[in-house]
C-alpha cells in the first residue's frame, strides 16, 4: 500500500459531483501535481482530504491508517498539512504569529503553563519563534516578521501560508496554487525553497498548480482532473502529449497559463 | 514598528504601562477613601474586561453573560468564606474555579452557535442565573441580598479601602500577566485562529470545540475572581448588581478600549469607570453625555481607544503606507 492514498473519493455539492471517484497514490517523499481547468474539482479534492467538506464516498489512507472518519484537526495532527488557494491568513495577526500558529501540533507547553506564564512556556515560546523565523527566512520574509499580515500583498500571503504549513512539519502537504499572485522569478524561488524544505523534512507533496512551467518541472507524476473526474495521470512528459488533456484545456477555452 | 521592545511589547505600550503602574502605586495615599473605592472598582472592571476580551476579542465568541460569571464568583466566594468559614484567600480562587466550571457548561451550546444566536443563548444563561440567585436565598440571600465582609490579611482586616485597593491591584496585575502570557502562547494563537478562520485553524491541528471551551472557561475564571473581589469591596451584593446592564457595560469596556487588546481592556475599563463620576457635574444629563461620548469614540475610532496611539504616531511621523494602515486597524497591544 502506498504511503498516502485517496481511493474512489467523491464529493457532492447539492446536485453537483465536484469530485467523482477519484483515486491517487503517492509514495513517501514523492511530489505529485494536480492540474485541471477551473472548476475541475482540484480544491474540493484537497478540502475533502482535510475534512473541510464531507466526502460522499471513498477512503483516505496515510501510512496505512484510514483518515476519513477523523475530524479535520485530527487529520492535521496525523500529518496532513495544506495551504489555501486564497491563503486564509489571519489578517489581524503579525506575520510571525501566523507562522507560529502553524506549529500548534508540536506545541511544547500545556494550557496551564500558557495561562501561568511559566519559565518552561517562555522557553517553548522562544523555540517556536526561532523555528518560525527560520521558515520565514527561507522564503525571504524575515523582514516582515512584525508586519500585520492583513496589510501585505497576495503573493506574500501565499508565501506566509506555505511557511505556516511547513512549520507544522506535515507528512503530506497539499498546496493549492502556491505560486498564484507571484511573477515567474518569485514563483521559481518559492518552489525551490519549498522543494528544499520538503526534502529536508521528508514531506510528501501534492501540488495543485495552474502554472504549467512550474508543475512540469516540479512533479514526478501529474494527475489531471476535469469535471470532477480524473481523466489522466502520468509523468509530466506523458501528460504534455496526452490528447485528452489538451482537449480538456482547449475544450474549456481556458488554455494553461503557461 | 518600533526599534525598542520589551518581551514583544512595543515601546509606547511599555512606557504607558509603566507610567500607569507607577501612578496606581504612588497616587492613592494622597487621596481619600472614596477615590480608593473608585480606583478599586476600576481595577475590578479591568479584570472583567480582560477576561471578556479574551473570549470575545481574541476567540471571537460573543457573550452577554459576563455578569453571571461575576455573580457566581461573588456568591461562591461569599458563601464559602462566610457560611462555610473558609479563608477568603481560598474562597476567592475557589469562586473563580466554580465560575470556570459554569463557563465550561455554557461553552457547550457555543460549540454549535455563533454570532447573534450565541448572544441569545448567553442572555438565556444570564436570565437563568438571575432566577437561581433569587430562588436560592439560603446561599445568596435571594432578592434581599447578602453581606460580604472584608477579608483579613496577616491578621489584619482589610477594612480600609486603601489596603484592600492594594490587594486588588496585585490581583489585577496577576490577571494581566496571565492574559499576556496566554495571548503569546499556542493557546492564545489558537483563540485568534478560530476567530479569524475556523477552516485554517482546523487544518493547523487546532481543535475547535476544545479551544472554544477553553476560552469560555478562562474568561469565566477571570469574571469569577472579579466577582469575588467585588463582593467584599462593596460589602453587600444582590441580584441587581449582576443584571444584563452590567454585562453590556463589560462589552462596552472592550469595544471602546479595543477588541483583542489587553491595553484596550485596561484603558476601556478605567475610562468608563471614571468617566461617569466626572460626568456627575452634568447631573440629569449624565447618561446622555456618556452615551454621546461613546458614540463619538466608536465613530471616530473604529478600533477603540488603543487605535488612537498608532493613529497619532502615524500622523506625526508621516510614515509609510504599512504603518498608516496598521494605525487604522489599531494594532497597538
Ligand atoms: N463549498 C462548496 N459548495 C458548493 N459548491 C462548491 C463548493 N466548493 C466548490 N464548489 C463547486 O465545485 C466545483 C469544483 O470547484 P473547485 O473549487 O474544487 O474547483 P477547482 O478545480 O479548484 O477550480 P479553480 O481552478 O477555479 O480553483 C465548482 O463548480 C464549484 O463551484
Ligand atoms: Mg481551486
Amino acid at each position: 500500500m502506498s504511503f498516502f492514498s485517496i481511493d474512489n473519493m467523491s464529493v457532492i455539492f447539492g446536485g453537483l459531483r465536484a469530485v467523482s471517484n477519484v483515486s491517487l497514490a503517492l509514495g513517501e517523499g514523492e511530489i505529485h501535481g494536480v492540474i485541471g481547468p477551473n472548476g475541475a474539482g482540484k480544491t474540493s479534492l484537497i478540502n475533502a482530504v482535510s475534512g473541510l467538506v464531507p466526502m460522499a464516498g471513498g477512503t483516505i489512507h496515510l501510512d496505512g491508517k484510514p483518515l476519513q472518519a477523523l475530524p479535520p484537526h485530527r487529520r492535521a495532527a496525523a500529518g496532513i498539512g495544506r495551504t489555501f488557494q486564497h491563503a486564509e491568513i489571519f489578517p489581524d495577526q503579525s506575520v510571525i504569529a501566523n507562522v507560529m500558529t502553524g506549529g500548534f501540533a508540536h506545541r511544547q507547553s500545556s494550557l496551564l503553563q500558557d495561562f501561568l506564564g511559566t519559565p518552561g512556556k517562555a522557553a517553548a515560546e522562544r523555540q517556536a519563534r526561532r523555528e518560525a523565523e527560520q521558515m520565514l527566512d527561507a522564503f525571504g520574509l524575515l523582514s516582515f516578521c512584525d508586519a500585520l499580515a492583513g496589510d501585505l500583498p497576495f503573493g506574500t500571503l501565499k508565501k506566509i501560508d506555505l511557511a505556516r504549513a511547513l512549520v507544522g512539519k506535515p507528512r503530506v502537504l497539499m498546496l493549492d496554487e502556491p505560486t498564484s499572485g507571484m511573477n515567474d522569478t518569485e514563483a521559481q524561488e518559492v518552489i525551490a525553497a519549498c522543494r528544499r524544505i520538503a526534502g529536508e523534512l521528508r514531506v510528501t507533496l501534492l501540488v495543485i498548480e495552474h502554472n504549467m512551467r512550474v508543475i512540469m518541472g516540479l512533479a514526478n507524476m501529474i494527475h489531471v482532473l476535469d469535471h470532477g473526474e480524473k481523466i489522466a495521470d502520468g509523468t509530466p512528459a506523458e501528460i504534455q502529449r496526452n490528447p485528452l488533456v489538451i482537449e480538456a484545456y482547449l475544450g474549456h477555452g481556458s488554455a494553461a497559463h503557461a | 514598528m518600533s526599534d525598542f521592545s520589551l518581551m514583544g511589547l512595543k515601546a509606547p505600550t511599555v512606557i504607558f504601562g509603566a507610567a500607569l503602574l507607577l501612578l496606581a502605586l504612588a497616587l492613592p495615599p494622597w487621596f481619600g477613601s472614596y477615590h480608593h473605592y473608585l480606583a478599586s472598582l476600576a481595577l475590578i472592571n479591568i479584570i472583567m474586561a480582560v477576561g471578556l476580551n479574551i473570549l470575545t476579542g481574541n476567540a471571537g465568541q460573543i457573550s452577554l453573560c459576563n455578569s453571571s460569571f461575576m455573580a457566581i464568583g461573588a456568591y461562591a466566594t461569599t458563601y464559602l468564606s462566610v457560611k462555610l468559614g473558609l479563608s477568603y484567600w481560598l474562597a476567592l480562587p475557589l469562586g473563580g474555579v466554580i465560575s470556570a466550571i459554569s463557563g465550561f457548561f455554557l461553552g457547550f451550546p457555543a460549540l454549535r452557535l455563533r454570532g447573534f444566536y450565541l448572544a441569545v443563548v448567553t442572555l438565556g444563561f444570564l436570565e437563568v442565573s438571575q432566577i437561581l440567585i433569587e430562588q436560592l436565598p439560603g446561599i445568596t440571600g435571594g432578592v434581599r441580598g447578602i453581606s460580604s465582609p472584608r477579608p483579613a490579611l496577616f491578621g489584619h482586616t482589610l477594612s480600609s479601602d486603601l489596603s484592600f485597593y492594594y490587594v486588588i491591584l496585585a490581583i489585577t496585575l496577576a490577571t494581566i500577566w496571565c492574559a499576556y502570557s496566554l495571548l503569546r502562547s499556542p493557546t492564545g494563537r489558537a483563540f485568534e485562529a478560530i476567530r479569524s478562520s475556523e477552516a485554517a485553524a482546523q487544518t493547523l491541528a487546532v481543535p475547535l470545540a476544545q479551544t472554544k471551551l477553553a476560552a469560555f472557561v478562562i474568561s469565566a475564571f477571570f469574571a469569577g475572581i472579579g466577582g469575588g473581589l467585588f463582593a467584599s469591596l462593596v460589602g453587600f451584593i444582590d441580584p441587581l448588581e449582576f443584571g444584563v446592564w452590567t454585562s453590556v457595560r463589560h462589552v462596552v469596556f472592550i469595544v471602546v478600549g479595543g477588541l483583542g487588546s489587553i491595553t484596550g481592556s485596561v484603558v476601556g475599563a478605567i475610562v468608563l469607570t471614571v468617566l461617569p463620576e466626572v460626568l456627575r457635574a452634568f447631573k440629569e444629563y449624565q447618561e446622555f453625555v456618556f452615551g454621546g461620548l461613546l458614540l463619538v469614540v466608536l465613530i471616530l475610532l473604529p478600533h477603540g481607544l488603543v487605535g488612537l496611539g498608532p493613529a497619532i504616531r502615524a500622523r506625526l511621523t508621516q510614515s509609510d503606507a504599512t504603518s498608516v494602515a496598521a494605525a487604522q486597524r489599531g494594532v497597538a497591544e
